[in-house]
């Protein structure tokens, strides 16, 4: 285990070091004193536990693959993004973009989400204990978004595939958007997995999935036709 | 004929309303601009005379290589030419295509670029200075992959259709490429227009230290434009942060693009130089922020003169894939037959039935590109463009083609005078000042 006090470190040290630490096999680094600070835990790529004890800024625990990061605080814009694989865990509440274009693995939000939550999502669960806010799920690809609270407005905006549940209200839907009701099987994966997290609450979860009317162009050029 | 020579109602304006009342959308093409506009021929180069002496033109040392982005970067893009490929898509083009263009270029020493679909493993493997570029769609992207990137390129807009994102047919969206994207199978892709995580310029400075910290701050960071509101685009890109500059103009390439797009916005290379050139001097970052032009680059005479009004260095698409064989009448392909057009007036790479294996996803269209000899003939292209290049510097009694400036130049026209801030021919004068 190994401490770092962020105060005493620029964030390219910073980030060095947590770095060479996980590539040495350093199983549990804790980050103290992260003053909202952008751009902590950027590009690790490998296994290992990192705990940080406060709040931090924008991109923080991005284009990651593999580690498992616990977050003491809340977050700025664009947690997450573009994760590929491991798990982040964050207290209180995200900025916008919370998972932009997110591959892989696991992201819990335990307060609410700013917009664009789960934004080009290609894969993974976003688990957002509270509210999420407009444009949820905008052109999402891939994944799930599970939001326990309600969601803003235009929610799964021109979505190609992957599924946003809701628990509260939806605010609107967005282009090519549709509601579906979840199965039992898909609400009683989601309650367990609400309950491994510690919330005893257990709603109703209604599903936004895309009507696919925007996958293709309605017509083709005459010369088109005989090539697509 | 009722029209004639009717300069409003065209033959092809006609034609496309009848194709547009047929349709009922937009139409859909590859290629370029149709439009006529100031181009690289409306300038000429003032040799030597009695005022210098020039260089032997065929022998004496001239030197081509630049470097580039090096203002934070610990490992500046070393490029022995001042000519790279500039990213086009694995999905726009074959697998085949992009191996060719990334052996091409490492032939030659100059560097290859993604595009909007991922990294394709064979291209990382054929070239040995690869920018990986981050766009909008984020399709494919990889840390991993970002990883072993010469220069990362973010991506804000793209000169044949700026304002929008990409656009891939979904003939193209097949196997591997909609894997790599992780779209559904067949879908028509239309690529997002705003990156999901950044908005502004004051983002984007935040995003930039990003990707520098996922780099380890040693590789440059490139931002693309298209051409629009050059100055302010230039300036606020700089400020963020960027390395180097890519200026992408109006008539730059495309596999696929709305044609009112193609047709209706940017502005040419050569005012979109001379404003991107003014933009960083007025910051006092000119030659420390590298700047680089793309659109329209055919020949070594262009980028010759792309370096003479300001440009670091130049990006290639279109006359890449010409080099590989695009609009070429081959033995194994019959354009007329399978694409409707004889060769040399083909823009249909959006219908992913490239009669010359380019710009498809059909395997038995692809094996009419063999990579190999495809790289050699983008190598041969890239050679005989940097010797046009050294040929006309020494011309010009130059020793290095970074000695190129704007009073090499003359404007042939008063347009070409105007915006290249260039002395018309016969003149003194910079019309437009």
């Amino acid at each position: 285990m190994v401490n770092l006090d962020a105060s005493k470190l620029s964030t390219r040290e910073l980030n060095n070091q947590i770095k060479e630490f996980a590539a040495n096999g350093v199983e549990t680094i804790t980050i103290a004193n992260p003053a909202a600070r952008h751009n902590i835990a950027v590009g690790i790529l490998a296994e290992c536990d990192l705990q940080i004890e406060g709040s931090v800024g924008y991109y923080v625990a991005s284009l990651l693959d593999g580690p498992r990061i616990t977050i003491d605080g809340n977050a700025g814009w664009a947690l997450g993004e573009n994760m590929m694989s491991g798990s982040i865990s964050l207290t209180k509440n995200a900025g916008a973009s919370v998972a932009a274009s997110m591959r892989g693995g696991e992201m819990f939000i335990g307060g609410n989400a700013g917009a664009r939550a789960g934004i080009s999502m290609k894969g993974g669960t976003l688990l957002i204990g509270g509210d999420s806010g407009f444009l949820t799920g905008f052109m999402m690809q891939k994944g799930r978004i599970i939001v326990c609270g309600d969601v803003g407005d235009a929610a799964g905006d021109s979505m190609y595939e992957g599924t946003i549940y809701v628990g509260g209200e939806i605010g609107s839907l967005g282009a090519d958007a549709k509601i579906e009701e979840s199965t039992e099987d898909e609400l009683i994966e989601i309650w367990n997995m609400l309950e491994a997290r510690g919330i005893s609450e257990r709603p109703h979860f209604r599903k936004i999935v895309s009507q696919k009317n925007l996958y293709h162009y309605d017509g083709r050029e005459r010369h088109e036709r005989p090539l697509i | 004929m009722v029209f004639g020579s009717n300069q409003i109602w065209a033959p092809w304006t006609v034609e496309d309303i009848h194709a547009k009342a047929d349709l009922g959308r937009y139409r859909i093409r590859g290629m370029s601009t149709h439009q006529k506009v100031t181009h690289f021929d409306d300038l000429t180069f003032l040799s030597t005379g009695l005022t210098r002496f020039p260089l032997e033109g065929y022998k004496e040392q001239c030197n081509t290589a630049v470097s580039l982005g090096g203002l934070n970067a610990e490992n500046p893009l070393e490029l022995s030419t001042p000519i790279y490929i500039t990213g086009m898509s694995w999905g726009a083009l074959s697998a085949n295509a992009k191996t060719a263009l990334g052996k091409a270029a490492s032939m030659i020493g100059t560097a290859s670029c993604t595009g909007d679909g991922g990294m394709l493993p064979a291209e990382r493997e054929a070239s040995d200075k690869l920018i990986y570029q981050v766009l909008p769609s984020r399709y494919g992207l990889n840390p991993n992959h970002m990883a072993t990137a010469q220069a990362i390129e973010i991506v804000v807009g793209q000169g044949a259709k700026p304002g929008t994102g990409g656009l891939l047919m979904g003939v193209k969206v097949q196997d591997d490429v909609a894997i790599s994207r992780d779209l559904p199978i067949g879908v028509d892709q239309r690529s997002p227009a705003r990156h999901p995580d950044w908005l502004g310029p004051d983002d984007l400075a935040i995003k930039i230290e990003q990707l520098r910290e996922a780099t380890n701050w040693k590789v440059p960071i490139h931002v693309k434009l298209g051409a629009c509101r050059v100055t302010d685009d230039v300036k606020l890109a700089a400020k963020a942060g960027a390395d180097a500059i890519v200026i992408d103009s109006m008539v730059a390439g495309t596999g696929a693009s709305a044609e009112v797009l193609l047709d209706h916005s940017g502005i040419p290379t050569v005012p979109a130089i001379v404003l991107a050139r003014e933009a960083l001097r007025e910051i006092g970052l000119y030659r420390k922020v590298s700047l680089i032009a793309s659109g329209g680059i055919r020949s070594g005479a262009d980028v010759a003169k792309a370096l003479a009004l300001g440009a670091d260095a130049c990006a290639i698409g279109v006359s890449a894939l010409l080099a590989l064989n695009c609009n070429r009448d081959i033995p194994e392909a019959n354009f007329e037959e399978e694409i409707g057009l004889p060769a040399g007036q083909c823009n249909r790479c959006h219908t992913g039935k490239c009669p010359v294996g380019i710009a498809t996803q059909d395997p038995e269209l692809m094996k009419r590109l063999d990579p190999d000899a495809g790289a050699e003939r983008v190598a041969n292209f890239l050679n005989s463009m940097t010797m046009e290049l050294a040929l006309l510097t020494r011309s010009l009694g130059k020793g290095d083609v970074r000695s190129l400036e704007p009073e090499d130049l003359a404007a042939l026209t008063i347009e070409a005078s105007v915006m290249a801030q260039i002395p018309l021919v016969g003149t003194n004068k910079v019309f437009g000042t």
